[in-house]
């Protein structure tokens, strides 16, 4: 599947795509996009490099058991931070005093860019396992 | 106190995020023991919940910061507190039972995965049952339907794909519907709050008539899908006989039963019996629970496998319930949500205790089932209680059941409805009795049987007795839960 049109273009591309994917996730507040369309990018990145560059991709060198971790962990962070919030609107406080710092600026409106980047590594890796889980049968 | 009205939101909390944890914990007895120790905290939890809603009544838990009819928000009665200690109960004792044993049903390496989709599938159901934001319960019910569709896959047979396949389209389907129906909610009224969406209906009704059968039609399909209302059962007999052991007593005690509370709150406290009263949807889930209720219990008759037969049972039972919402007085009502903490009772229970003969005979067919109160007695006595309970021997919490939805059927002014709760409990008794008495008595059976020759340790069943203990105590104190329950239905 992997002609040298594909793999050439494929290099040319990848590196914007990259930054993209991030450029979406951390601007999720301030423009349109946010964690899931970010994560969705950078899982298509890391299925893209992989098909093309098989062995020697970014992502051939994580394996399931840490990207699995990876995606976890981030879970396990969301679920602290937003859970506090929670928690915390059900007593009438006002959680974490986290600065909401100058609108417009990218670190700004207090949780939702930690968030937004939560989300997306953990949809990144969903997405990288399917395609994965596809292609061998197993992670 | 400010304090307890926490404890509803972190018991969901904790679920979810200690299912995340377990699958990176190498030692399966390490996480075991995490489950159970968080079930054990959810229950408790749970009964503080209702302790804390048996001195105010009622309350409200503001998620987010914002207020009602903006923000999500639970909205915990009787009727939430009770079925909430219900499914932290049945699911504490199903995952105890399960730390000794479920390793010899599903792969090593499926364990920690097992556990994980327990967790979430409580934390969704308990958020079903809590939220009066039913955009909110969608997801829930989003969650659930996955949850329960890993649950029965994780024994990785051809069977076990199948029946998950039946179960996620079906149930898919009911998804799409319930979704529809409030989006149909949603352009009527603009809210999603359950009370706003009521207040608003009672004064929008007029010339919205129809949109507000249609939605009413696709909330109980939808939801009927899902908590297998009588032609819309198939997939429950497949997917609850095919699972693990512990997986179908979870599915069929309470996974079904989530849908149903649901549903409950939608017809009663978000339509209304001023709207319901001028559509056929009652009338309708009326015949379809007493339809349930005759040819579930005919299915259960002529199955051979002794699993699927508590399985179609269960078709049966939940007859009972929607025949309960079908008579529309707050006594049907009652008897409905009574109901749904008496089967999920004793239909743990005796899933329980049929997957632990089939565990320990190997066989699943009825017929070898004969002579096997002589090699697991005690096993067998609580599987014949919870059989009596599904009888209607009195006492137990399957007579009360049937006793007051008896007089709640004359109270509607149908005699002839207590025909079909007779016939439900003499075909229950065709089909339960049998096993019971050819496992305990005849020479014949008994020959050759070696007295507790195949009993598990007596630590095993600890769970499987405590689930029966709590279903007498359940049968016994009906008149105060009864009373307790009564307290919260909508004024009619």
């Amino acid at each position: 599947m992997t002609t040298p049109i594909i793999r050439r273009i494929v290099g040319w591309l990848l590196p914007f795509l990259w930054i993209f994917s991030f450029y979406i996730m951390l601007f999720g507040h301030l423009s349109p996009g946010g964690g899931f369309s970010g994560g969705s990018v950078l899982g298509a990145c890391l299925i893209l490099d992989r098909h093309v560059n098989g062995a020697n991709a970014f992502g051939a060198r994580f394996t399931g058991e840490r990207l699995l971790k990876l995606s976890l962990a981030a879970l396990l962070l969301y679920g602290i931070l937003k859970g506090q919030s929670f928690l915390a609107g059900v007593l009438h406080m006002n959680g974490l005093p986290i600065p909401l710092g100058t609108p417009g600026n990218i670190l700004s409106s207090g949780l939702i860019l930690p968030l937004n980047v939560l989300v997306g590594i953990v949809v990144a890796v969903a997405f990288y396992l399917i395609a994965t889980l596809f292609e061998e049968g197993h992670l | 106190m400010q304090g307890l009205h926490l404890t509803s939101l972190l018991s969901i909390l904790i679920l979810m995020i200690t299912a995340f944890i377990m699958p990176v914990i190498k030692q399966r007895q390490l996480v075991t023991k995490i489950s159970l120790a968080t079930m054990g905290v959810v229950l408790v939890m749970l009964a503080l919940v209702a302790v804390d809603v048996a001195r105010v009544e009622h309350y409200t838990a503001t998620i987010g910061h914002y207020d009602a009819p903006f923000g999500i928000t639970f909205d915990i009665g009787p009727i939430e507190a009770v079925v909430g200690v219900l499914f932290a109960f049945v699911s504490t004792m199903v995952v105890w039972y399960a730390s000794f044993g479920i390793h010899k049903e599903i792969k090593e390496n499926r364990v920690k995965l097992f556990y994980t989709l327990i967790h979430l599938l409580l934390a969704s159901l308990l958020g079903i049952v809590f939220t009066s934001d039913l955009f909110n319960s969608f997801v829930f019910i989003e969650v659930s339907t996955l949850a329960a569709c890993g649950l029965i896959a994780i024994k990785d047979k051809p069977e076990n794909i199948k029946a998950t396949m039946k179960y996620l389209i079906l149930s898919s389907l009911g998804s799409g519907l319930v979704l529809m129906g409030i989006a149909y909610l949603y352009s009527m009224t603009g809210h999603l709050n359950m009370r706003a969406i009521h207040e608003t209906l009672q004064v929008s009704v007029a010339g919205n008539e129809r949109a507000i059968l249609v939605s009413l039609t696709m909330f109980t399909i939808g939801l009927g899908i899902k908590a297998a209302m009588f032609p819309l059962h198939i997939w429950l007999p497949d997917a609850h006989a095919s699972a693990p052991g512990p997986s179908s007593a979870i599915l069929s005690g309470i996974v079904i039963k989530a849908p149903v509370v649901l549903l409950f709150k939608v017809l009663f406290m978000v339509y209304g019996h001023e709207i319901l009263k001028d559509t056929v949807i009652l009338n309708l889930i009326l015949i379809f629970g007493a339809t349930g209720m005759i040819m579930g219990s005919l299915f259960a008759r002529v199955q051979t496998d002794l699993k699927r037969m508590v399985a179609y049972s269960s078709v049966a039972q939940m007859g009972y319930i929607f025949f309960g919402f079908g008579l529309g007085n707050a006594m049907g009502m009652t008897i409905a949500i009574y109901h749904i903490l008496a089967h999920g009772l004793t239909k743990s229970c005796l899933f329980l205790s049929v997957s632990s003969f089939i565990e320990q005979t190997g066989q699943r067919d009825i017929d070898n089932m004969r002579g096997i109160g002589r090699e697991m007695p005690i096993t067998l006595a609580i599987f014949s209680l919870g059989g009596l309970s599904m009888v209607g021997i009195p006492m137990l919490p399957g007579f009360v059941s049937k006793w007051n939805l008896a007089l709640a059927a004359i109270d509607y002014g149908q005699i002839f409805l207590l025909l079909i709760i007779l016939a439900s409990s003499l075909l229950n008794v065709s089909y339960y009795f049998p096993i019971i008495i050819n496992g305990y008595f005849g020479n014949a059976n008994l020959e050759g049987k070696i007295y507790k020759s195949k009993m598990k340790p007596v630590r095993e069943l600890v769970p499987l007795i405590l689930l029966s203990i709590m279903m007498v105590i359940v049968g016994f104190g009906s008149g105060p839960i009864l009373d307790w329950i009564a307290s919260a239905m909508p004024s009619l």
